[in-house]
């Protein structure tokens, strides 16, 4: 229990430290980091009788400083490779579609990253030193292992750097003609080199992990071992569509701040329309996070079964609960974005979804509730005593995997419906087919439903190896044939659709800004609790299995401890990027007061929900 | 107060922070501020609420040879490294449980010998009774029991002992396992962990 106590007692310090003073926060923890940095060495190990292993620092605490440097850098990393993604598709939508306004918007978030990487970048440097100064033994060890994907990390740094350079300030240079496509390829490459710089540390990540060691061969063949882990593309993989989600939601959370405090009509429209494109490209990525995760949790436990149990039925099970959480809100705020969208912005559509909304809404939140029930229950020991266990004879059947897997692609197929149904409100079928049509996507939507269901059931009376290898999946090939079905027929269906209603932008509530900074948070305060939950699954090893972790912070502290530390680099990374935005938009305002042109504003079509501006003129 | 209440209590005054400044500030962006202590705030409470669980690392059991006198003081040891640096627990159940992953330990040590319990726990797949829960036809899902006596878990022999004599003395049984058998540690410390030595290593290697 000391090791608690200490990790709390930890936090309180470093808390109270820094609310004591109710400064400026991010001051205040650089100039601690900056006065704490000399007294490095007072706590160091071994120096007398061989190379030193760990030191410290008073106060904060040497784990606690590396956990909040190395989670900010993480989300700044995340949002400098998720803003690119972002920005490059906008670009493309404008450039097949000629939409102006997706390049002005991808232009817009571009500006942002000179500033973004250098930032990372400065925080990715501090998380060196820290490292190294704090972890030398470690350091050394990885170094020895992954020398060679050093230096192709620094040749990938100049590459980025070299394009991120030729793709801003080329912008205006290359908008007509062949330039164009140059830049476009510019932005693919800036995206491929990106992706590579994500790829590279996510080895040296998941090493640590699921390790693979060699000690023959070349130091390049040893490096290679190890990158190619069991967990490495899962990790990939998951982080690349994570950092879409963080990208999008982020893009939709400064629309929304923008949103609430203009009150130029025409920015209004912007910033709605902005806010818009944000809340779908998050909710895109969203979509297919989950099957990202269980595909991770897959290869973990097929690597190691205590590492997997650890996670999900150990000391971290109900951080699951907490997850849940986080993912339900998220979900419940994107679905709340797109009911206020096709109440506000499509004027008479209200009437004809509320009850679909509604129906939405309660099956949403059923969901959320099964998600949410965790297996075991917090009780007295009369309480499990009345119960027979710590499982309750109905809320237990609730708490497995198998309910748990039924209701999130339960949430996944409503949230897509929902999107839909914004796509489709306003317009009015003309094709001969869209009868046959409709009745084909209700059929899959609905046979869907009823698989995902019976095959949760189903789950129950098998054993665990076939459920997670042919139930789960398939649940999840599903969800996704109902995407991939849906998604073009709808598309074929509005191609002819006549436009009963014009979208009017600009005109949403101020909740509804509100809700986009709450997917934000949320999406935030994810990564910060899956980075806390990948790192606690590893126990008291830096390297599983191969280097123990023999310093005073070789425990992982309790949820409600580390919820504080999560909630501060969350606020943080908010401030680091509000100062981005804020910097990067410095002399904007000048300009648009200068050049205000309604000719690239926002018209009546939303972003892949509304159809081509032809369509516009036919209705 | 305790520990978590005054955590519970920063948690509480962060969303308070946040109510006041939605109640009293015009400026957006301070709102905005205001209510992402609130979602923050809540969060925290939400985290605080749940069981408190930290992870520790196990307590390495020192055995001392000269204080065990009988049988019952290398269970007694065993019981402990069952349900700490073994990780036994983890997967493993004492008696019926619905949730259990892995085999009930109830009565194994009247079922089975000591050796067999030895190899069982250092070598897993040497005899692999598949698909434990239903008798006939073997199924061909392959046992994920770890080696112990290998990193991550990395009991020692005597440790490995110490657990089989809990095992059987649970199950009712006479311990098998004698004096004789606890290997007399030396006076060098343990050497450090070598990758190579790592069944998980390796297993990952073979993978």
């Amino acid at each position: 229990m000391s090791a608690i106590r200490q990790g709390i007692g930890t936090i309180q310090l470093a808390l109270r430290a820094v609310s004591g003073h109710g400064g400026w926060l991010a001051g205040l923890l650089l100039t601690a980091v900056w006065l704490a940095l000399p007294s490095i060495g007072v706590a160091a190990e071994g120096t007398a009788t061989g190379p030193t292993e760990y030191r410290d620092i008073p106060y904060i605490g040497s784990r606690n400083l590396v956990w909040i440097v190395a989670q900010l850098h993480l989300l700044l990393a995340g949002f400098v490779l998720g803003v690119p993604i972002f920005a490059w598709l906008c670009e493309v939508i404008a450039w097949r579609g000629g939409e102006k306004r997706y390049d002005k918007l991808a232009k817009e978030f571009t500006k942002l990253l000179t500033s973004a990487y250098a930032t990372t970048a400065l925080f990715g440097g501090i998380l060196l030193f820290l490292l190294v100064a704090f972890y030398p033994k470690l350091m050394n060890y990885l170094t020895d292992v992954f020398f060679p994907s050093f230096l192709l990390y620094c040749l990938l740094f100049l590459l980025e750097t070299a394009t991120l350079y030729l793709y801003w300030y080329g912008w205006d240079a290359m908008q007509y003609g062949k330039l164009k496509t140059l830049h476009v390829v510019l932005g693919f490459l800036l995206n491929f080199f990106a992706l590579f710089i994500m790829i590279v540390p996510n080895a040296w990540a998941t090493f640590q992990s699921s390790p693979v060691v060699i000690s023959e061969g070349t130091a390049i063949e040893r490096a290679w071992a190890a990158t190619w882990n069991p967990t490495w593309w899962p990790i990939n993989i998951h982080r690349l569509i994570a950092n879409v989600v963080l990208g999008g939601y982020i893009c939709g959370a400064y629309a929304g701040v923008r949103y609430l405090s203009v009150k130029n009509p025409e920015e209004r429209e912007h910033y709605d329309w902005m806010g818009y494109v944000g809340n779908f490209i998050g909710v895109f990525g969203l979509l297919a996070l989950p099957f990202a995760g269980y595909w991770l949790m897959r290869e973990i436990y097929q690597y190691n079964q205590q590492m997997g149990i650890t996670l999900m039925g150990g000391f971290l099970s109900w951080l699951f609960i907490i997850q849940a959480m986080l993912i339900g809100v998220l979900f419940l705020g994107s679905n709340y974005y797109f009911w206020l969208g096709i109440t506000y912005r499509i004027p008479g559509s209200e009437g004809k979804y509320r009850r679909a909304m509604l129906m939405m809404l309660v099956s949403l939140l059923l969901c959320l509730a099964v998600w949410m029930t965790p297996h075991s229950l917090v009780a007295s020991i009369e309480e499990a005593q009345k119960m027979g266990g710590a499982h309750h004879p109905l809320l237990g059947v609730l708490g497995v995997m198998s309910a748990k897997m039924t209701v999130s692609n339960l949430m996944i197929l409503i949230t897509f419906m929902s999107f839909v149904m914004y796509w489709r409100a306003g317009k009015q079928d003309t094709a001969g087919w869209a009868k046959l049509g409709k009745a084909v996507m209700g059929a899959v939507l609905v046979l869907a439903s009823l698989a995902v269901i019976v095959l949760g059931v189903w789950g129950y009376f098998v054993p665990a190896i076939v459920r997670i290898n042919y139930f789960s999946t398939s649940q999840v090939l599903i969800v996704i044939f109902v995407i991939l079905t849906i998604t073009p027929l709808t598309a074929l269906l509005l191609k002819s659709a006549k436009t009963t209603t014009e979208m009017v932008w600009g005109s949403m509530p101020p909740r509804a800004g509100y809700a986009l900074v709450l997917n934000a948070v949320m999406v935030i305060l994810l990564m910060t609790l899956m980075g806390y939950a990948r790192s606690s699954s590893r126990v008291h090893w830096h390297v599983y299995g191969v280097m123990r972790d023999s310093s005073p912070y070789a425990y992982s502290p309790a949820l409600g401890s580390a919820s504080l530390i999560m909630a501060f680099c969350t606020f943080f990374f908010c401030i680091l990027v509000a100062f981005i935005f804020w910097v990067a938009t410095m002399g904007d305002k000048t300009k648009a007061a200068a050049a205000s042109g309604k000719g690239e504003l926002p018209h009546g079509i939303p972003a892949m929900a509304g159809g081509a501006p032809e369509e516009r003129q036919q209705g | 107060m305790s520990e978590v209440a005054q955590l519970q209590l920063i948690a509480l005054s962060i969303v308070g922070f946040g109510i006041l400044i939605l109640l009293f500030i015009r400026a957006t962006f301070v709102r905005v501020t205001g209510f992402v202590f609130i979602v923050l705030g809540l969060f925290s409470l939400m985290s605080l609420a749940v069981p408190q669980l930290a992870s520790l690392p196990p307590a390495e059991e020192k055995i001392d040879i000269a204080s065990i006198k009988t049988p019952t003081d290398i269970a007694a040891i065993g019981q402990t490294v069952f349900f700490s640096k073994g990780q036994c627990a983890l997967c493993h159940s004492i008696g019926p449980s619905e949730s259990a992953r892995c085999p009930d330990l109830k009565g194994i040590g009247a079922k089975l010998s000591k050796d067999f319990l030895y190899e069982s726990l250092t070598d897993p797949q040497a005899f692999v009774y598949q698909d434990y829960r239903h008798g006939g036809v073997p199924k061909e899902y392959p046992a994920t029991m770890p080696r112990i006596d290998k990193d991550p878990i990395g009991l020692s022999k005597n440790e490995i002992l110490a657990v089989i004599a809990f095992l059987q003395q649970m199950s009712g049984e006479p311990i098998s396992v004698s004096l004789s058998d606890l290997e007399i540690p030396g006076p060098a410390p343990k050497a450090p962990v070598k990758a190579a030595e790592s069944a998980l290593v390796a297993e990952a290697h073979s993978r």
